[in-house]
């Protein structure tokens, strides 16, 4: 099973002590308010996505924004997933569909 | 070369949005330099090559008013050189603070993962000191940071991780290069350069000029030559194919499409050319342009990849220097210095340890021991009546016993 998440915010069932002192070593924060989890440091996201995984029992994937049309995405609907060398970090890519269509991107480039 | 004539000075990105990937790193060192109160005052950006770690010290820097102070790599940075130029830079606020918009000086101290050997003594010790003691940002960059001498650096640094860059986002920015530069390209080309670059923008953007520019249109065939890169061409082929070239265009473009390691190739080169050239004459010139070739190399580091075309300029002047006599010779290969230091790994590594207990008994260096008291103490090691005595007091094994007894080289 795969869980994709949402990096800006996403809810974790309930943890013991120490595995939510755990998790805010890895690099998450929490707000106490909402309820949710985000992602505050990267540097260990790989130990971080192991034990989400752990607690969700479930391959956790991140969910990716496209910085051309702000859209967010998984990185399954990518066709460079397989030889992707930073998959899930950063949390930011180009859609498949902003990639193939270069008149939107000329549009794009125009605004700058 | 005039640097706007290469693309990857050229598109060098002049803010800190132009810098393509890794959002997060950007965003976690951006709030750090801004900061009036930081809580580390220094920051560690490490990841690969290519990545845009200086890229963005010196976008950031100029985007904020700082006046960058950098050492790299080609830098000695031992104690006493970096006390020399970081200790001023950080311990003062710029005058010209108060003249200028200029918000003071950060110190970059590029690849130091790089920082080693007896050139660089002391160096981490003085970094950590100058980071304690510093008014100013200290910013360092690394490829690696998990070497254990940057163990106590990382503990006084915010670590800001960098990953490669991925294959759409390469693509995105060579779509824009190609926009500008009124380039047709195919977009299968480009996701080959993208996909041949490994997550290194630098690499390409410089395959995309090499392919583009003189025609201004790239299609997919123009990016086959790109697969023989990714094939890994073997040291032996890399070497043949150099002794054996016709011309210096042949041999450049042979060492553009090899992706073996330049030192090695360098050394299996200076090893070989004695081979090559019978003549002295050639063999002198063909020595000289590899000599120099080293010097690029040396200066290309692992940052300045925009000396590599010198590099491989000289090198192919010294394939070239007499086309004309070629005669296929027995290869040496891997290099010799490399050989001899596998071959004598035994060796060293229990010259090292008898060192080590000389030096334990007498107090004194592994240096001093090797030098003045192993050949001594192997002519003790003769003498029938002292030498269990020695042996004893040392507490030498057996082997070692043997070993210095018939050793003739200390």
């Amino acid at each position: 099973m795969v869980a994709v998440l949402n990096k800006k915010g996403f809810k974790l069932p309930r943890v013991e002590k120490e595995k939510f002192i755990s998790l805010m070593h890895l690099g998450l924060d929490y707000n106490r308010e909402q309820g949710l989890f985000s992602i505050k440091s990267c540097n260990n996201i790989e130990n971080l996505m192991d034990t989400i995984g752990s607690i969700l029992n479930a391959e956790v994937v991140f969910l990716q924004t496209c910085t051309r049309c702000g859209k967010d995405f998984p990185c399954s609907n990518c066709k460079y997933n397989e030889l992707c060398t930073s998959k899930d970090l950063p949390f930011s890519c180009v859609c498949p569909q902003c990639l193939q269509d270069r008149k939107q991107y000329e549009e794009y480039l125009m605004k700058f | 070369m005039k640097n706007d004539l290469l693309w990857v000075e050229k598109y060098r990105p002049k803010k800190i949005e132009d810098i393509v990937g890794n959002e997060e790193a950007k965003a976690l060192f951006v709030e750090w330099l801004r900061s009036k109160r930081r809580s580390k005052k220094a920051v560690l950006l490490y990841g690969p090559p290519g990545v845009g770690k200086t890229a963005l010290i010196n976008a950031a820097s100029k985007e904020f008013g700082f006046i960058v102070i950098e050492m790299n790599a080609s830098d000695t940075r031992s104690e006493k050189a970096i006390n020399k130029v970081a200790a001023p830079a950080t311990s003062y606020v710029a005058l010209d603070n108060f003249s200028t918009r200029s918000n003071g000086n950060v110190l970059f101290l590029d690849e130091v993962d790089g920082i080693a050997g007896n050139e660089d003594r002391g160096g981490v010790g003085a970094i950590i000191k100058i980071v304690e003691d510093s008014l100013v940002p200290v910013i360092m960059a690394a490829n690696d940071p998990d070497i254990d001498k940057l163990r106590p650096l990382k503990k006084v640094c915010l670590l800001v991780r960098f990953q490669h860059v991925r294959i759409p986002l390469i693509i995105a920015l060579l779509q824009k290069i190609c926009l500008l530069e009124h380039i047709k390209a195919e977009f299968e080309a480009l996701e080959r350069i993208a996909q041949n670059s490994r997550g290194d923008v630098r690499s390409a953007i410089n395959d995309l000029q090499s392919l583009s520019e003189e025609n201004h249109v790239l299609t997919l065939q123009d990016t086959m030559g790109l697969s023989s890169r990714n094939k890994d061409i073997s040291m032996d082929e890399t070497l043949r194919g150099f002794f054996s070239v016709k011309s210096m265009a042949d041999a450049q473009k042979l060492l553009s499409y090899s992706s073996v390691d330049y030192d090695d190739f360098l050394l299996s080169v200076s090893d070989n050319l004695p081979k090559r050239f019978t003549n002295p004459g050639e063999l002198a010139a063909a020595y000289d342009y590899v000599s120099r070739a080293d010097m690029y190399r040396g200066r290309i580091g692992t940052e300045n990849w925009h000396l590599l075309k010198y590099f491989f300029n000289e090198m192919a002047q010294a394939a070239a220097v007499a086309p004309q006599s070629y005669k296929p010779f027995e290869l040496i290969s891997p290099p010799i210095r490399i050989i001899t230091l596998f071959w004598t790994k035994g060796k060293r590594s229990m010259l090292d340890g008898i060192c080590g207990k000389i030096g334990a008994q007498c107090h004194v260096s592994h240096a001093i021991a090797k030098q003045d008291f192993v050949p001594f103490i192997k002519e003790m090691l003769q003498k029938k009546n002292a030498a269990a005595r020695i042996a004893e007091w040392f507490n030498f094994t057996s082997e070692e016993i043997d070993f210095l007894v018939k050793m003739n080289k200390y």
